[in-house]
Formats: C-alpha cells, sequence, structure tokens
C-alpha cells in the first residue's frame, strides 16, 4: 500500500503511531525530523510519485482549522475546513491537488486530540454553529482502515449539535461509521462525475456503484448524505452522461432525504493550473482552450452557462432547488 | 527475467541512466557488466557508454570531486527538449556490523558536517532500503545503522539541479566493517563486492530506466519544433510558445496538422505562433 513510511521523531513512540505501524511490518521505515524534509520539496515530481506514494506520519503544529475557500461549500460565512490528511489515494486527473503540492505522498497528521480542540474552540467561537468540511486537501474516507478518522472526528460533532461536520469523499470505507450511533449534524458528500469523465479521468476510484451502494446503505442507516457533481467537464457527448447519472443515482436514493445537492464546473487557480500542464504535457484536458478570470482558470465553451442550466434542470426533476447550491 | 533486463540495458531501447561512481575500481566491475565501452570525450572525468545512452562517469573520492563531476556531465549532456536523465550513485561504504557485499538503496542521506538529511522519494521496489552517511573522512567506528561513505549527499543534492528526486537514487555496497576495517580494505575486492550485486544494480537501472523514460516521453516535442527552431529567427518567449502549442497539437492528437497549419502561416514566427493558436483554439473544443 505505500512505498515507505516515513515518520517524524516527535510521533514515534505515540500510541497511534506504533498502532498504525504495526499494521505495515514490511514497509520500510524512515524516521525524519520534520515531515516537510521529505514532502513538497522542490526537485520532486508529483506525476512520478503517484506510482509509488509513501506515507508520513506527522504532527500538526499552527492553525488547524482554516476558513473555507469562497465558493467551497454552501453560502455560510461561518464555513471552515480542516486537514487531518494532505493527498488522496485516488488519483483524479482534475485534482487540484497535483497542482498545490510537488509530492504525492499522503501526510497523516496524528495530533488528533490537537485537531478536536481547535475544532472545538471555534465551534465555540461561533456559538457553537459553523460549517465544517473535512477532505479539502484530502479524500477524508479513504484511508479510514489506517487513520480511523471517523471513529475520531464524527463523535465530536454529537456534542455539537448545531455544529455541523461534512466529509467530503468518493471512498467507500463506511464500516467506521456505520459501527457508530447516526450524528445527525454529519453530512457524508459523495462526490461523482459522469461514467464518460471517471472512465476518462478518475484513476483508482470506486466504481459509481459501489459508491451508491455505500451511500444507500448510510442513508437506510439514518445517516444524512448529499451528492457533489463537480467537476462537471462538458464535451461533445452532451448532457446524456450526467442524464444517466442522475437517473443512476436517484434510482438508489431516497431524493427526498438528500441533504444537499451541489453541482460546479470545472475551475482551478491559474497557478495549480500552470503546474499541472507541466506534469501533464501529455493529458488532452490540459491542451484544451481555457479562459482565465479572477486568478481561476476554466474551460473556454460559448455554451458553457447554459449546459449547465440544462443540467440543474434535469437534476431539479429529481431534487428540489432548495436542496441545491452551485459551486464556484 | 534478470536475463532479459539485462540484455534490454545494451539492446535496442534507450537507457537514459547516469551512474557516477568514486573510484575507478568500482567501475571495473560495472563496465562488463553493464556492457560500456569508453566514451571519448574532451571532459577531465573518465567516461564510459554504450550505444543505448547508459553513461558512467568516474568522479574521484570526495563531496567537491563529486559536484564537479555532475556538473560536467550534465553539461555535456545538455538539451533544449526538456528530456531528462536518471543519476544513479554507486559505490562503496562501512557499516559497524553489515556483511562485506551486502548494499541497500540510500533512503535518507545524511552530510555529517552539516548534519542536513536528504531522502530520495522511494519508487522503487524489491530492493534493500536504509540510511546513508556522508562523512568527510573515513569512519572507524560506525556509530549509526548507516552506510559511511563520502559522495551520496553531494551527488543527490548535485544531480536533483538536473533531474527529478525520484530518479537520482544511491546504491552503496559494504566493503568495510567493525571486523573487516577500513585501513585493512583490500580494494583489489571491490570488484567482486560490487559484482555480488548484479541482479539488484541492473534491476535499479531497468526501473530506473523505465520511469524517466515515461517522463520523457510524455515530455517529447513534436520533431517540427525542432525545424522550426533551425529554420527561423524565434527570440527565447517565442520558442516557449511554439514549444507548448506543439505539446497541446500533441496532447489533443492533432500532431499530423502541425505541419499543415505552419506551411499555410510561411516563415513568420509571429504568424506561426499565432496560426497555430488560433487553429488549436478552434479544434480543440470538446
Ligand atoms: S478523490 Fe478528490 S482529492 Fe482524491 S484525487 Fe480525486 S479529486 Fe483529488
Amino acid at each position: 500500500m505505500f512505498s515507505t513510511i516515513y515518520i517524524e521523531e516527535e510521533v514515534l513512540e505515540t500510541s497511534r503511531v506504533k498502532k498504525m505501524l504495526d499494521r505495515f511490518p514490511q514497509v520500510p521505515r524512515v524516521v525524519c525530523e520534520r515531515y516537510g524534509e521529505v514532502f513538497n520539496r522542490k526537485s520532486q515530481n508529483f506525476r512520478l510519485q503517484k506510482k509509488a506514494p509513501a506515507l508520513i506520519l506527522a504532527k500538526k503544529y499552527g492553525s488547524k482549522v482554516l476558513a473555507a475557500p469562497d465558493g467551497y461549500g454552501y453560502n455560510d460565512s461561518r464555513s471552515y475546513y480542516f486537514s487531518h490528511m494532505l493527498n488522496c489515494v485516488y488519483d483524479c486527473r482534475y485534482c487540484f491537488l497535483q497542482g498545490m503540492y510537488s509530492s504525492a505522498n499522503y501526510v497523516l497528521f496524528v495530533n488528533y486530540e490537537d485537531f478536536e480542540e481547535a475544532i472545538a474552540s471555534k465551534i465555540e467561537e461561533n456559538s457553537g454553529g459553523g460549517v465544517y468540511y473535512s477532505g479539502y486537501d484530502c479524500d477524508s474516507l479513504a484511508l479510514e482502515p489506517v487513520s480511523d478518522f471517523c471513529k475520531h472526528f464524527v463523535p465530536l460533532f454529537g456534542e455539537y449539535p448545531n455544529a455541523e461536520l461534512e466529509i467530503r469523499t468518493k471512498s467507500t470505507q463506511i464500516r467506521h461509521l456505520l459501527e457508530q450511533p447516526v450524528i445527525p449534524n454529519c453530512v457524508i458528500a459523495m462526490s461523482f462525475t459522469s461514467h464518460e469523465a471517471g472512465a476518462r479521468w478518475e484513476h483508482k476510484v470506486p466504481s459509481i456503484d459501489k459508491r451508491l451502494e455505500a451511500l444507500q446503505k448510510l442513508q437506510l442507516a439514518g445517516w444524512r448524505v448529499a451528492l457533489r457533481f463537480e467537476p462537471l467537464i462538458l464535451d461533445s457527448l452532451g448532457l446524456t452522461p450526467y442524464e444517466n447519472l442522475f437517473a443512476q443515482v436517484f434510482a438508489k436514493l431516497d431524493a427526498k432525504k438528500i441533504h444537499s445537492v451541489s453541482s460546479g464546473l470545472f475551475r482551478m487557480p491559474i497557478d495549480f493550473h500552470k503546474r499541472i500542464v507541466k506534469l501533464y504535457p501529455d493529458e488532452e484536458l490540459f491542451a484544451r482552450p481555457t479562459t482565465t478570470a479572477d486568478g481561476m482558470i476554466a474551460l473556454k465553451s460559448e455554451d458553457e452557462s447554459l449546459q449547465l442550466a440544462a443540467i440543474e434542470k434535469i437534476l431539479f426533476s429529481h431534487v428540489s432547488p432548495q436542496q441545491y447550491y452551485r459551486c464556484g | 527475467m534478470i536475463e532479459t533486463l539485462e540484455k534490454s540495458l545494451h539492446g535496442a531501447g534507450s537507457t537514459p541512466v547516469n551512474i557516477v561512481v568514486a573510484h575507478a575500481l568500482e567501475a571495473k566491475a560495472l563496465i562488463p557488466m553493464l556492457h560500456l565501452q569508453p566514451f571519448d570525450t574532451t571532459s577531465r572525468f573518465v567516461q564510459y557508454g554504450n550505444s543505448n545512452n547508459l553513461h558512467l562517469i568516474v568522479s574521484g573520492i570526495g563531496r567537491a570531486a563529486m559536484e564537479a563531476a555532475i556538473t560536467d556531465l550534465s553539461q555535456q549532456q545538455a538539451n533544449e527538449e526538456g528530456q531528462i536523465r536518471a543519476w544513479l550513485n554507486i559505490g562503496i561504504a562501512g557499516h559497524s556490523q553489515a556483511p562485506l557485499g551486502g548494499a541497500w538503496l540510500g533512503n535518507k542521506i545524511t552530510c555529517q558536517v552539516s548534519g542536513v538529511s536528504a531522502y530520495p522519494p522511494q519508487l522503487i521496489a524489491h530492493i534493500d532500503s536504509g540510511a546513508v552517511i556522508t562523512v568527510d573522512e573515513p569512519e572507524r567506528t560506525y556509530p549509526e545503522d548507516a552506510a559511511y561513505e563520502m559522495e551520496a549527499f553531494s551527488f543527490f543534492e548535485q544531480a536533483t539541479k538536473y533531474s527529478t528526486a525520484e530518479l537520482v537514487q544511491v546504491f552503496k555496497i559494504i566493503s568495510d566493517n567493525l571486523e573487516n576495517p577500513i585501513e585493512k580494505l583490500d580494494f583489489k575486492n571491490v570488484p567482486n563486492w560490487i559484482g555480488l550485486q548484479q541482479e539488484q544494480i541492473i534491476l535499479l537501472i531497468s526501473k530506473m530506466s523505465s520511469l524517466v523514460g515515461e517522463y520523457n516521453d510524455s515530455n517529447r516535442i513534436p520533431e517540427v519544433y525542432r525545424d522550426l527552431c533551425s529554420r527561423m529567427h524565434l527570440t527565447v518567449n517565442q520558442k516557449l510558445q511554439l514549444r507548448r502549442l506543439c505539446l497541446r497539437y500533441k496532447a489533443l492528437g492533432l500532431e499530423s496538422d502541425l505541419e499543415s497549419v505552419i506551411s499555410l502561416a510561411g516563415s513568420h514566427s509571429k504568424k506561426v505562433i499565432s496560426q497555430l493558436s488560433a487553429q488549436i483554439d478552434r479544434v480543440g473544443k470538446q
């Protein structure tokens, strides 16, 4: 699963790290002082590292709960995100993480208690409310068997019923969620693109069927689930791929019980795009004509807003407009 | 499997790997193993190569010698096409207890003088890995569980200026330990110890070669770019624009259209670039 495990000296003797290491007796271990010595150094190549990523076990210093970027999630001024992990086990070609980091290794911050403290104090600062996103710099659930993320972070939100936790994922690792009592203010938001886009750009991601199966199990168990249809990459296939996708999704899920549905077009900060182009000069997606506005890059398309509106119209045949928001 | 890999190193494919050794005796074992021939060069460093693009340079001992050799070789191999090479340092080292002839890939290289460590990313499976410590004077007590030697840290620091860290690796073979101290090291044995690691060395080179090959393939600029550069005067900025355009045509599966667009645009560099941009904007939309 990992080519190497790097461990910061400071966390080497912690019981959490020892337990994690016990799972991988065969994987070479390297002790380092700080994770920055290994991760995101100049002269590293994300694309090559993705072939055999390493795990880095580290301690997170500094701010642990940050204001969510504009356009991320619901339109709530009190939106935050936290990242107990950097990078993702999946390999979506459109993912902005490729442009954000020069390293594809997974950094797992193991000082969960410090995160919990920071989240709790942010919730209290917000009089017990706010929306807290997990899964901005990573996929929150994909490494669950190793990280036990859900076991630690989800129950905390049980103590703050007015704060909301959104776990954004493409993973089907839901066992730990199903094993614990439902927390009504925790939303599991699953991302989807069309079959065609998935086949083309999403590598190692569980199939749409498998993801839907996981969401259905969660919904039947009483968990609140949400749907994220992004990034929408519009192409010559038109609306049919989305019609098919929505039909498949809503045949499986109880649409009325869905917490929220969102969609968003492919957008990326210009700098990230530049770096990704260098990384994948042979990738068709990044060779397409683009436009830029407000520091973001988008694919050039004359009828983008019309197409998006058409996709939304199809969506509204399944869910109510009140359940929906547009990202970005 | 090793026979197949071994053949591939001097077969028809390309092996864009530079091997750097400090000592001529280290080269002695590698030359027949890798089917290398003396390489004719004006450089002050002795070099070997084969028709398959595999290259070996003898740097001399110590950090400064290593730096100089890498700079020299990278200048000799400089190209405008963004093609890179993998770099592999093979050399002898000491360890307190490891048996003579044992070997590992450096996963942490520490400079003893500065205390700074570098971590070559580990993409290659099935080869043992371990720590390496670079010292300025031969180490006699080997206090840490690491291979003690004199060049690896400089090698990594210098070679990563010309390649990406994943393609810069250090492979150390144990030549001395507490029972066989460095003073009694019989240099005649060096080629034998290296020879013992033939399988690992060939595996390593072929894996590095395939990684760098993939990198170079994805960065390969269509032939027409070189043609244009030789035919017309292009500023540095124009060359960059043209390079990117050629790569975009290739990525969109339109490489074969390049020639016709260029021939329609004539011989004026600005016009060529604007035509190529306009055309790709028209047809590149999906
Ligand atoms: S699942 Fe999300 S975070 Fe992971 S690679 Fe894909 S887009 Fe990136």
